[in-house]
């Protein structure tokens, strides 16, 4: 019996790890995909069938190349895209912590009328699809004529503010009231206890919720075409890929358009994978209940 | 004088809390609420963008144009001479008449969006824009079968992560990376490795099993194009689903597990009867907030179909910046409001999620 339990084990266990290899695949195979091509010259993109990694055409040997990376530095609006995109998605960051934060300590901690109406609607904006306000938001910004930038900015808090001060009320609430009552006692105003005592004790919630606005506004695609078609010189790093066309016209440069993508995604996907255990918490915030 | 004083108190954490929320909701007043008003009322006119054309109000018929579908009986074909049945030659099939015929024009003009046989007749279903049907189909369709996609593969992968292996870190941290990649980043790298010949990894590996030609237009050809969009998102959302479904099921205690096992149930037993009911709180969330998320679909379709193919918010675009239909794209904002509010009132009352966790 017993050397027939372990072999079952072990087959149970090679099973195991067998998914857990194509997992791996299934989840990483893409990106490698685009690190390969990125590294091909245009002839070895049209080499059929396509190969694992990048060959010569002729003799077949390992010939990767940094051509294509040379060229989207070279290229001005890719990089405009991401001077754009960075300004704007450390501006959504601050001002979706600051107003946030504002919001969160009143609505977590302090007493007043309209609290639950106003919770309520904050929860509510959370759900709010934004392709809804497309229309009518452009028509605002076109009336204020703002520039695309500004615009950019302001609408990304339709998913940042709502999702920020949703997650910090809840920190808020967590901390002791002791804290708001004894600094009441020494005399503080309550806006005094709010940025002196409460907000540095959320630093690691303003690290989560700041990390998460961050990548949205990073990402985002919609307002970013809408209100960069009329200022090309706006657009963001998706907007910039999205568009992206080579020197010369001709077929799509996918080599580029790779090694774009690679630029991209390797900053965040660091971020992402040093902040992993804020990020995980923050996804799950408020989704999971204990 | 004490109660005075404590009312003082009060009535100043009151100014301070209204003070505070002022910034938030100035902000969401002018990018959120403001324009919600706008695009209702907005969607009872013709407005066009940049043009001196008055604006009119024309009550429903932006919606009207939207969403009109009639469906009329074609009537087969009879020659004139023999009075028979006109059929195919070829096909040996009945020959009907056409839609076009048959279709009313007046107010609007409907267009043939599909024809189908019921009870040995034949119909037309047509509809006065067929791009707009076309577009809540797909979105519809795209919805249902990506988020049940990630809800299999999430659950799978959350269930292999939660077991106890070593390198459970690493598999943690390798779900994060597509989650990580940019939408439109992911859209391309998927557009490449779809490219319609064997310079694309598809191709060349449905070639090199001798499945196909290798010569597959994933992204041109209508059959393969929805296939196409739910893979990429399936793909990139996956991971989230198996985050959120993972917290879900760290909160399960072991003991559970362990007395159960006691109690001689078997591996599937004590999924169906502890892990599941458990984490259907997870699970109702994490369906909730991915089908919100899907119905409003538009990175995707955007940068792979443009428009050869719309979801919802990319004809929602397209009206507004390509044809400057202003009051047109406003009743499709309105449209896609209704749709997603209607599936999140469905979800929370089939569900029973308890959204409010304050008091």
């Amino acid at each position: 019996m017993r050397p027939h339990k372990t072999f079952r084990q072990r087959l149970l266990k090679i099973g195991f790890y067998f998914i857990l290899l194509i997992i791996f695949i299934y989840l990483l195979f893409p990106f490698y995909w685009a690190v390969n091509s990125s590294l091909k010259t245009e002839a070895q993109l049209q080499m059929t069938p396509a190969t694992m990694v990048p060959r010569d055409p002729a003799t077949g040997e390992f010939a990767p190349t940094l051509q294509n990376y040379r060229v989207v530095f070279d290229n001005q609006q890719f990089v405009r895209g991401i001077m754009n995109s960075t300004i704007i998605a450390f501006s959504t960051t601050a001002l979706a912590l600051v107003a946030g934060s504002f919001a969160a300590f009143a609505l977590g901690k302090l007493r007043f009328r309209g609290k639950k109406p106003t919770l309520y609607l904050i929860l509510a904006m959370t759900m709010f699809p934004q392709v809804t306000v497309l229309a009518g938001l452009y028509a605002v910004i076109r009336t204020l004529s703002l520039p695309a930038l500004i615009s950019l900015i302001l609408s990304y808090m339709i998913f940042t503010l709502p999702f920020t001060t949703w997650v910090l009320t809840s920190f808020f609430r967590g901390l002791p009231m002791a804290l708001l009552e004894s600094a009441q006692v020494d005399g503080a105003t309550p806006f005094q206890t709010f940025y002196k005592i409460m907000l540095p004790l959320t630093a690691p919630a303003l690290v989560t919720t700041g990390l998460l606005a961050f990548i949205a506004a990073w990402n985002e695609y919609l307002f970013a075409l809408t209100f960069t078609s009329i200022e090309p010189t706006a657009r963001t790093v998706p907007v910039a890929i999205a568009y992206f066309t080579g020197a010369v016209a001709r077929q799509e440069p996918f080599g580029e358009i790779m090694a774009a993508a690679v630029l991209v995604t390797v900053p965040i996907v660091i971020l992402v994978l040093v902040f992993q255990r804020r990020i995980v918490a923050g996804l799950t915030a408020g989704a999971v209940k204990g | 004088m004490k109660t005075n004083r404590k009312s003082d108190l009060a009535k100043r954490e009151e100014r301070t809390a209204y003070k505070l929320l002022l910034p938030a909701l100035i902000i969401l007043l002018l990018i959120a609420i403001y324009p919600l008003g706008q695009v209702f009322y907005t969607s009872f006119t013709d407005r066009q963008f940049a043009s001196g054309q008055e604006t009119e109000f024309i009550g429903f018929d932006n919606y009207r144009r939207l969403l009109s579908v009639t469906v009329q009986q074609l009537e087969p074909l009879v020659d004139e001479e023999t009075n028979q049945i006109v059929i195919d030659e070829e096909t040996a099939k009945v020959i009907y008449e056409r839609p076009i015929d048959v279709l009313p024009r007046e107010p609007i003009r409907y267009r043939e969006y599909r024809q189908f046989n019921l009870m040995g007749n034949r119909y037309v279903l047509g509809a006065t824009d067929v791009d707009f049907i076309d577009a809540i189909k797909n979105t519809l369709v795209f919805t249902v079968t990506s988020v049940f996609l990630e809800l299999v593969l999430g659950l799978g992968i959350a269930l292999v992560v939660n077991s106890n292996f070593k390198g459970k870190g690493v598999t943690r941290t390798a779900m994060l990376i597509p989650w990580a990649v940019i939408t439109v980043v992911s859209a391309r790298m998927w557009e490449w490795m779809l490219a319609p010949n064997r310079t694309g990894m598809f191709n060349m590996l449905l070639d090199r099993f001798g499945l196909t030609e290798g010569s597959i237009a994933f992204l041109a050809s209508s059959s393969f194009q929805l296939p196409a969009m739910i893979a990429v998102d399936v793909w990139k959302t996956t991971p989230f689903m198996a985050l959120l479904l993972l917290a879900g099921l760290q909160t399960i205690p072991d003991e559970l597990y362990e007395a159960a096992a006691i109690d001689g149930a078997g591996p599937v037993k004590q999924f169906f009867s502890i892990t599941f009911p458990l984490l259907k709180p997870a699970m109702a969330v994490a369906l909730i907030f991915r089908t919100l998320d899907a119905l409003r679909v538009f990175d995707v379709f955007q940068v792979l179909l443009g428009q050869s193919e719309y979801s919802m918010a990319t004809y929602n675009y397209f009206q507004l910046i390509g044809n400057r239909n202003m009051g047109l794209a406003s009743a499709i904002g309105v449209i896609i409001f209704i749709i997603i509010f209607g599936f999140a009132i469905i979800y929370i009352k089939s569900l029973g999620v308890e959204m409010d966790e304050t008091s």
